[in-house]
């Protein structure tokens, strides 16, 4: 097969980080606890299944999806509920499990092969593997009647610190091509289009058989699963695409090709404040406090699951959430500088060229999370169009989203984006706003009246 | 003290960078805010300023000592400071005024924006403007330009423009003819700028290019020194702060239909002169890009940008009643920046929606 010309994403930005994983493998013992929280899974309502003090396997559904109950989230451990954390209005914050000592960290189930894109997915809902899948628009588990135009499967990721690929998927090649074949079986036959960077050592996806291969290049946001579908199959409305991380579609493979149903993925440490970084493995809410002993707790510290764009600060529960395959640990900003406006600044990071920084370029700064000024109204109007790929006028956009003019919207484009694709026009945003929150919420609604 | 708490956070926040930390989405943020953004502009402006305290001492000597008399440099740099001095104090303080009132009774921060255009305030009158009036104006500006419509952002008039178009209408004596222009001037001898001598017919008394880009001429204080406006422009354009599309645009704008112009006779100036005259340039480099009045869109940029070059030329070269038409030229393609936006943003609707289809129709 002839290699198809990549495709080149020209706007976008590399935000250089210090902290990137190390290519060893770091000792993690088996987690005590597990903290299992229905918000890692967009606008899901639980249904709770089990009670204090149950028992559980690895597969047991602890909390099923109110708006279609077939979907339910499991426990990937063996062991015991041990509590139902509840927030304001009795909501679900998060169960906590606790493991069982050295039980294995899979279960083995005697599961048949499917043999129709039914009995795929219905297997795939009734052990917990359906909620790997995601839907574009609104990133949300798929509707389980729903067809999809495509399924997507982003094979590398370019955001600050993103992990190796292959040290992800070392040992799973064969798993994840059977998992590709369940995926394909399971979405009625959809194109399947994997998405590889230009340049890289792809062998294992290049492998793959009857897949669509796209190679990308260019600036973060190439990785991200939005600009892969504007750029090879945009989503019109009514229309639907799947979307998959790696790591799940092995471990969906593993499922149905060994019988082995495991929840654990490698994620990665990472971060300018981590002491050390590196690979570890572990499930889904795991606890990974013995993981940085020396970092929890610390309140210069911000603990991240997932990337320092779209991830999430660890409060309460540090773990990592159910699609995130990284932690980060940075260091908490906030310290105030006296006249900071109007000093050259030499060490402030800046994609504008307004700090003399920008002379210097292969200089790695000292990310905070200081917010760096007061939020403002939208003023510098070019500065999204820099860093945003899309054939969509972001500001355009941002401002329909931000006064919810649902037609407008979707003229616009709000069905091609989530608010991971805006994450980049956040951080460059010199008027503070909070792009992520107002495109988030936007499709909240345009979802709650479609 | 409560009624005063948005002064306190203006001057807080003036001295330190604020505290605050990221709350939601993204973890860590550019170091860029509105302040620096806008303290880049006023550095950027800077040069004009520094040539223009000179220009106007330099052009009073000129005038009362007569021609040929030697002009020492400091004198003249310390005479159009004390010149520029009140100007800039008094709208400072009546546009703050302003804007604070309108932060405190809204309760949002005070905008950097009136920084800068309580800057450019002073740079665009002539030298002895009473200061009542700038105080008016600038106060008429930042309260119809911007604070009925909701404050900094929301403003779709250049609010330092509009206060120049204040005076121009109001108080037409203060700001047009042949007096105005030279400070400490006397009725005796006439201070007419490039644009006045064009549009009486003058046009032998014009200065030479190089004076023209040099700057030693009458006219507004930040207006006269093409060097210095050319180096705030690279600032502008090197730090980003101001779309290099807009500028290139109005030149190209201008050029061409001062070209046509003098080619089809209608005007005997080349059309680089023209370029040189008047507040072209300045307009063009710290007026017309101002990012919220500009047009918001990439192409609608380079569309709001040839027409404000066009019509500036227009109505210099056919309306005589007019002879700076840059600033009507802005004001005008202000208001109809949205409307370019709406065909841009219509337009990429259309395309979308073609995509579409067509890869719907691939697919069966």
């Amino acid at each position: 097969m002839n290699k198809p010309l990549p495709i080149h994403i020209k706007k976008g930005l590399d935000v250089k980080l210090d902290g990137l994983a190390e290519l060893q493998t770091l000792e993690f013992p088996a987690a005590p606890f597990h903290y299992i929280r229905p918000s890692d899974f967009r606008w899901l309502t639980p249904r709770l299944l089990v009670a204090e003090n149950d028992p559980v396997e690895v597969g047991t559904p602890l909390f099923a999806d109110k708006q279609d109950e077939r979907v339910v989230v499991v426990s990937p451990v063996r062991g015991c509920v041990r509590q139902i954390v509840r927030g304001a209005k009795r909501a679900i914050l998060a169960l906590v499990i606790e493991s069982e000592t050295n039980a294995a960290p899979f279960r083995v189930v005697d599961v048949p092969m499917p043999s129709n894109s039914q009995d795929a997915r219905t297997l795939m809902m009734q052990y917990g593997l359906w909620p790997m899948l995601r839907q574009r628009p609104f990133s949300v588990i798929p509707n389980p009647d729903a067809q999809p135009k495509a399924v997507f499967i982003p094979c590398f990721d370019s955001a600050p610190l993103a992990p190796d690929y292959n040290q992800l998927m070392e040992g799973k090649e064969v798993f994840f091509q059977n998992g590709l074949k369940i995926i394909r079986m399971a979405a009625g036959n959809a194109p399947l289009h994997l998405c590889v960077r230009e340049g890289a050592d792809n062998s294992l996806f290049e492998r793959c058989e009857d897949v669509q291969l796209h190679y990308f290049q260019g600036p973060h946001p190439a990785g991200n699963v939005g600009t892969q579908i504007h750029y090879i199959d945009p989503i019109a409305k009514g229309e639907t695409v799947w979307f998959a991380d790696p790591q799940d579609v092995a471990l969906i493979g593993r499922f149905f090709a060994v019988h082995e149903l495991s929840f654990e993925k490698m994620v990665a440490l990472t971060g300018p404040a981590a002491t050390t970084t590196g690979y570890f493995t572990a499930s889904y809410g795991a606890d990974l406090t013995k993981l940085f002993k020396q970092e929890w707790g610390r309140e210069e510290l911000r603990i991240i699951s997932g990337n320092v764009l779209t991830g999430a600060k660890m409060e309460d529960f540090p773990t990592v959430r159910f699609y995130d395959r990284q932690v980060t640990i940075l260091r908490e900003g906030g310290q105030r500088e006296w006249l900071g406006w109007l000093l050259p600044g030499f060490r402030k990071w800046s994609f504008s060229h307004t700090f003399l920084a920008w002379l210097f370029p292969r200089k790695s700064f000292a990310h905070n999370t200081s917010l760096h000024g007061g939020r403002r109204t939208f003023m510098m109007t070019d500065v999204y169009d820099k860093v945003f790929p899309f054939d969509i006028i972001p500001l355009s956009l941002l401002k329909a989203c931000y006064i919810k003019d649902l037609e407008q919207m979707v003229a616009l484009g709000i069905y091609e984006v989530d608010d991971e694709d805006f994450a980049l026009c956040e951080v460059v945003c010199p008027s503070k706003m909070e792009c992520q929150q107002i495109v988030r919420d936007a499709l909240y609604e345009l979802k709650m009246n479609s | 003290m409560r009624k005063f708490n948005a002064l306190f956070d203006a001057i807080d926040s003036f001295l330190r960078t604020p505290a605050t930390v990221t709350a939601t989405g993204s973890h860590i943020r550019d170091c860029v805010d509105m302040k620096r953004i806008m303290i880049t502009v006023m550095i950027a402006l800077c040069p004009a300023l520094f040539f223009g305290w000179w220009n106007v001492g330099y052009q009073h000597f000129t005038v009362v000592g007569g021609m040929g008399c030697a002009i020492s440099f400091w004198p003249c740099f310390w005479y159009g400071f004390l010149k520029w001095l009140p100007l800039v104090i008094v709208t400072y303080v009546s546009g703050l005024a302003v804007e604070v009132l309108f932060a405190q009774w809204r309760g949002h921060e005070v905008a950097e924006g009136f920084f800068v255009t309580g800057f450019i305030i002073p740079m665009i009158m002539p030298p002895d403007v009473p200061l009542w009036i700038v105080a008016v104006a600038t106060a008429f500006a930042v309260l119809f330009g911007k604070e009925v419509f909701g404050g900094t952002g929301y403003n779709f008039l250049n609010p330092a423009l509009l206060a120049r178009a204040f005076v121009f209408f109001a108080y037409p004596s203060v700001i047009s003819g042949d007096k105005v222009w030279i400070s400490g001037g006397n009725d005796a001898v006439t201070g007419a700028t490039p644009l006045g001598l064009v549009m009486n017919g003058h046009t032998e008394a014009l200065p030479s290019t190089w004076e023209l880009f040099v700057g030693t001429i009458p006219g507004c204080i930040g207006e006269t020194c093409k060097i210095a406006i050319l180096i705030g422009a690279s600032i502008l354009i090197f730090t980003q702060v101001a779309d290099w599309r807009i500028i290139l645009s109005v030149l190209v704008g201008g050029y061409a239909t001062a070209l046509l112009c003098h080619v089809s006779g209608l005007c005997p100036v080349p059309g680089y002169q023209q370029i040189l005259m008047g507040g072209f340039l300045f307009g063009a480099v710290f007026m017309a890009t101002d990012p919220v009045t500009a047009a918001h869109t990439r192409v609608g940029k380079y569309i709001f940008g040839l027409l404000v070059g066009i019509l500036a030329i227009i109505i210099r070269v056919l309306n005589k009643g007019y002879p700076e038409g840059m600033m009507l030229a802005i004001l005008l393609m202000n208001i109809f920046a949205p409307l370019i936006d709406y065909c841009v943003v219509q337009a990429n609707i259309r395309r979308r929606e073609k995509r579409y289809s067509q890869l719907k129709t691939t697919r069966r």
